[in-house]
């Protein structure tokens, strides 16, 4: 279970980025948030693991504070967390296998890993989460070599090198054509489902949140305007949230 | 108007008020620069002659002030409303240019008065000094005086199998006197050469021409021949002191094939040298430019005011090795290490270092954050990211611009020689002194193969990696 | 089954073998041939030292200097004539006693007088003759202490008393820049100079051989293809060579001067312009000449608006960064060439006046600066 209590974030700069945020997840949700560009969104995703240290609050995660852990800790806490990118966040360099060893890393050996040396067994979890994904064939491939809906893929498979128990997911399909949006999100819909890994997903379009959300939280200028459950979410609502111009746009149409 | 006004007083304010700031400065600067360089161009120099005045401190070069008076009217005008800039900057360059022709003393008739010279080294530049004609050789050689002193040596000498004799031991400059040898090659030709007090070899000549004295023995090996005693003394030393000084009879016959020339040689430990010291320079210099470049990349930095200050630094140091090109270090280390291509390496790697610093910092900033994100969200330690999020970015990019350096420092280390730091430049330039333009023809050659074949590999391996 | 692929492994290994061992080889062959000696190095890097303190110090300000004669009265005997007095700072000498009786030993101090300077002290007699006394010299502080003995010939005479002088050279009036500065400010206003006669020089002739050594435009036909390859590998050929070394050339050939290195810079600069001039011609897109053509343009038209435009951007910033490498390789090329900063350099250094040098070094990192910066900037504006 994540609690989030009273969480504030200001920036050096002055930008105040999250105001008194306040909610909890439970075990096994598929949390989606939403809300405008800039309305906090990443902020919040990466305070959460603490990839970004938030000014003020508590992030409870099974009891056990985040915002305070030391480091060793706080790297035991991130490998139970895997995070998926907007952007991938791949080496494009590296290979696709090494991008999704790396998810492993904070399992692996510190001195061998170092050394670039990695057991059969990692090397076969690593080739059974591409399985998973579907891409398989392309474990040599260089990652700039993928198109995007496949990086996307190899990001997921590097999450799930981590065995974690909460994904984080930001924006994962903003990058993507709408029918791979939903191949994504149906990965991670599948991953919540079957082996309860909690998800929380920040997400732009109200039919992917409408479709896949067990629970929506709307966050407006840093604050959260609304918590419940998707079906609560009208035109009118998300009118509220997203402000007057704003018109509803459809992800597409691919449906099962 | 009013900025009209205000460009009357001071160029390019106008413009910089009415917001066009950049040409606002340019016009500032440029005017600036000229009347700089009027007064420059009208004030002798420092300890010049009067009599050697012809561009600087020619007061001539007051007439130059129609430029910037010019131009100062046309920013007038600009500032009242915008002019197209052709014209002044034509004008300019042109003013710029005229005077650095002079400065720069442009001497066109030189290169045709004296194309004479130009043949002495062109002529033996299609005949490299690399191979020769293998050849055996013979050499024998007797003493003398110059001046007579009371005790000249006896003008004789018996080498292996040869014997030398003149008709006396000691002569003055101008003299004629016969020279006799024994056991020499029969029915060939001998060449006589001289040898001076310091050392120096040079054939001597018929009296009055430019020919070499060569003789023929007969058909026992045995020659006579008159020759006029040559002035061998250096400037500075009294000719009238006696000195002991050498007559050489050489005899050569050539065997068929060819061998390295004794310049050939040094050819080719030449280019070894520069290939070696540009290796060496190339890698010491990577090894030391990796942890600064760090040090001067701005985004791992800027954490707090020490790390910015150090950044600082060790940009502004970088800057500053940088400007001063690897031939000026050298001179540096060849005083503290000594002649030789150690040092000349120790300056290459001082400028690499500066260089490569600069550029691998440059990828550094450039690093794309995401994937270090990412990384570090799965939980790694902090060496973990280094390796998995940092290295693989930065090691292509790294690897393409040492091999870069590689190429430019294998042309460095061709010149480096010329201030003592080895490779060939160091013979180069004693050839290019000696006048011996064979040999620099032979050493041209090697460059051009090494240079060429470096520029060929690099580029192939840049290719690659990007 | 498992064979092929064990013995397409065992040569990759080989081969990584192979080549680890021949780059150790030519390691080893480099190391040698460098003559690399680093114990030498750290031994006698004290040797460096005087020589980066006057790079450090550079020449650049001097100050007039004036004799200045401080004086002190002594009357001899005590009584004969008022006793000098003693200033209370600045360079000045104090008496271990107010006055002597004939005969008597003394000492003199010598306070705030320039340190580590040999001095000769001197009487001055009623008569205004000189009588000498002892050679001194003072320490780190300027300071020094000497013993007198008042001889009857400096007995007060007439009520005029004997005084103790010592002549000191004095620095007076402002700072002001040293003649080192003027000679650097000519050597170096000559190197760009230098650098920018190359250059346009260069330019000038680059232009229509890039043209010709350009694929698209002369590669048609035999005789095109051979005057490409000619101009590529003469360009190629020219652009091997320092400028430094064809610099010594034409030492030779025109006399030791700025003109001998401009000629070389010309020369490998329109070798390395006409190479990348070339490359932006054989980049040119042949869109809009197409599209002109198809306007009914003519041939001079086509050039003049499809192709001029294309090119002047590349060509200015190509010129701009070569006229930077230029000024830099200038700061050298006088070195052996004579003429500008590396002339002015050399001269110093050979005749051991290194904080001239220091001067015409700073002078360079000054300017190779400036012109990296405003290269920069400009070339930042056409792209």
């Amino acid at each position: 279970m994540l609690e989030v209590q009273h969480l504030h974030k200001v920036y050096p700069n002055g930008t105040v980025a999250l105001t008194d945020v306040n909610f909890t997840v439970n075990d096994g949700e598929f949390l989606v948030i939403i809300g405008l560009s800039g309305s906090g969104k990443s902020t919040l995703l990466r305070c959460i693991n603490r990839l970004i240290d938030p000014t003020a609050g508590k992030i409870l995660w099974d009891g056990v504070d985040v915002t305070t852990a030391p480091a060793g800790e706080l790297r035991r806490i991130r490998r139970q967390i895997g995070m998926v990118f907007q952007q991938f966040n791949l080496v494009k360099r590296s290979s696709v296998l090494t991008n999704v060893l790396a998810g492993r890393l904070g399992y692996a050996n510190p001195y061998l890993s170092l050394l670039g040396i990695w057991p059969p067994a990692e090397r076969e979890r690593a080739q059974r989460a591409l399985t998973r994904v579907g891409i398989a064939d392309k474990a040599a491939s260089r990652a700039d070599a993928l198109s995007g809906g496949q990086q996307q893929r190899v990001g997921i498979a590097r999450a799930l090198m981590q065995e974690p128990k909460l994904i984080l997911a930001d924006e994962p399909v903003a990058s993507l054509d709408p029918v791979l949006a939903h191949s994504i999100l149906q990965y991670l819909e599948q991953l919540n489902r079957e082996e309860k890994i909690t998800v929380i997903c920040s997400l732009h379009f109200l039919d992917l949140v409408h479709r896949y959300a067990t629970r929506v939280v709307a966050l407006k200028d840093g604050q959260v305007v609304f918590t419940g459950l998707p079906q609560e979410i009208d035109r009118a609502r998300f009118k509220e949230i997203y402000g007057e111009e704003a018109i509803e746009v459809r992800a597409g149409m691919a449906e099962s | 108007m009013l900025n009209a006004l205000a460009s009357l007083f001071l160029p390019g304010l106008g413009q910089f008020l009415a917001g066009r700031r950049t040409r606002g400065l340019a016009l500032f600067g440029v005017i600036a620069v000229m009347l700089g360089l009027i007064i420059w161009a009208v004030t002798p120099a420092v300890g010049g002659a009067e009599a050697d005045i012809t561009f600087k401190g020619n007061p001539a070069n007051w007439r130059w002030l129609i430029v910037p008076t010019l131009l100062w009217l046309w920013n007038i005008w600009d500032a009242a409303s915008p002019r197209p800039v052709l014209i002044p900057v034509i004008a300019a360059l042109i003013m710029f240019y005229v005077m650095g022709w002079q400065a720069t003393e442009i001497d066109l008739e030189a290169l045709a008065k004296n194309f004479d010279r130009a043949l002495i080294i062109l002529r033996p530049m299609f005949r490299p000094d690399f191979l020769q004609p293998k050849a055996d050789r013979l050499e024998a050689w007797v003493e003398l005086e110059v001046p007579c002193s009371p005790t000249p040596p006896a003008g004789a000498n018996t080498l292996v199998g040869t014997s030398l004799s003149l008709s006396a031991g000691c002569a003055s400059v101008g003299e004629t006197l016969t020279l006799t040898a024994g056991g020499l090659w029969p029915d060939s030709d001998a060449e006589l050469v001289w040898q001076s007090p310091i050392g120096d070899f040079f054939a001597l000549r018929e009296p009055g021409t430019t020919q070499p004295v060569i003789t023929r023995t007969d058909s026992t090996g045995r020659l006579a021949t008159r020759f006029v005693v040559p002035k061998a003394i250096p400037p500075g030393i009294d000719p009238n002191l006696p000195q002991n000084q050498r007559l050489y009879v050489r005899q050569s016959k050539v065997t068929g094939g060819y061998e390295l020339s004794t310049n050939g040689f040094f050819v080719l430990k030449g280019i070894y040298e520069t290939i070696a010291l540009a290796l060496m320079a190339t890698t010491l210099g990577t090894l030391f430019a990796i942890p600064i470049s760090f040090l001067a990349a701005r985004n791992l930095m800027s954490a707090n005011a020490l790390t910015l200050g150090m950044y600082v630094v060790v940009r502004t140091l970088l800057n500053i090795v940088r400007s001063i090109e690897s031939l000026i270090i050298a001179i540096v280390f060849v005083v503290i290490v000594g002649l030789g291509p150690f040092a000349g390496m120790l300056a290459l790697a001082l400028h690499t270092i500066a260089a490569l610093a600069k550029l691998y910092s440059e990828v550094i900033e450039g690093i794309d954050p995401g994937p270090i994100e990412a990384i570090r969200a799965t939980g790694a330690t902090w060496l973990q990211v280094a390796r998995y999020g940092v290295v693989p970015q930065i090691v292509p990019p790294f690897t393409a611009f040492t091999i870069y350096r590689w190429d430019i420092n294998v042309r460095a280390s061709t010149i480096i020689g010329f201030v003592g730091g080895g490779g060939i430049g160091f013979f180069l330039v004693q050839w290019i002194n000696l006048g011996d333009f064979r040999a620099v023809s032979a050493s041209f050659i090697a460059i051009l193969v090494v240079v060429m074949a470096m520029d060929v590999f690099s580029a192939r391996v840049r290719e690659r990696l990007i | 089954m498992n064979s092929p692929a064990r013995g397409a492994k065992l040569p990759r290994a080989l081969r990584t073998i192979l080549i680890v061992i021949g780059v150790l080889v030519a390691y080893v062959i480099a190391y040698r041939g460098s003559e690399v000696d680093f114990p030498r190095l750290i031994g006698s890097l004290g040797k460096g030292g005087p020589l980066m303190q006057d790079f450090l110090t550079p020449d650049l300000v001097t100050r007039e200097i004036q004799p200045v004669t401080l004086q002190l009265a002594l009357p001899v005997p005590c009584g004969s004539a008022p006793e000098g007095e003693v200033p209370a700072s600045g360079p000045r000498l104090v008496p271990g006693v107010p006055c002597a009786e004939l005969r008597d030993k003394f000492t003199v101090e010598g306070i705030d007088l320039a340190p580590n300077t040999e001095l000769q002290l001197r009487w001055r007699l009623p008569s205004d003759q000189y009588f000498p006394g002892p050679f001194i010299s003072t320490d780190a502080d300027g300071h020094f202490s000497a013993e007198f003995e008042a001889r009857p010939i400096v007995a007060t005479k007439d009520g005029v008393p004997s005084k103790i002088e010592v002549e000191l050279l004095v620095p007076v009036g402002g700072p002001k820049p040293s003649a080192a500065v003027f000679e650097v400010l000519d050597a170096i206003i000559v190197t760009i100079f230098m650098a920018l006669v190359s250059t346009t020089a260069a330019v000038v002739v680059a232009v229509p051989l890039s043209f010709l050594a350009a694929r698209n435009i002369t590669r048609r036909g035999r005789a095109g293809t051979a005057i490409y390859y000619i101009t590529r590998t003469t360009l190629s050929v020219f652009r091997s060579y320092e400028p430094i070394i064809l610099a010594t050339l034409f030492a030779f050939w025109v006399g030791f001067g700025p003109f001998a290195g401009a000629i070389a810079l010309a020369i490998v600069t329109v070798a390395s312009l006409g190479k990348l001039y070339s490359e932006a011609v054989e980049n040119i897109d042949p869109g809009p000449m197409e599209a002109l053509t198809a306007t009914g343009a003519n041939r001079l038209q086509v050039v003049l608006y499809g192709v001029v435009p294309q090119i002047v951007p590349d060509f200015l910033s190509f010129t701009i960064y070569h006229w930077d490498i230029n000024v830099r390789i200038s700061t050298i090329i006088g070195y052996v060439g004579g003429g500008g900063i590396g002339y002015y350099l050399a001269q110093m250094i050979n005749t051991s006046q290194n904080n001239k040098a220091g001067t015409a070094i700073w002078a360079i990192v000054v300017v190779v600066w400036a012109m990296d910066f405003l290269s920069a900037e400009v070339r930042k504006r056409l792209a």
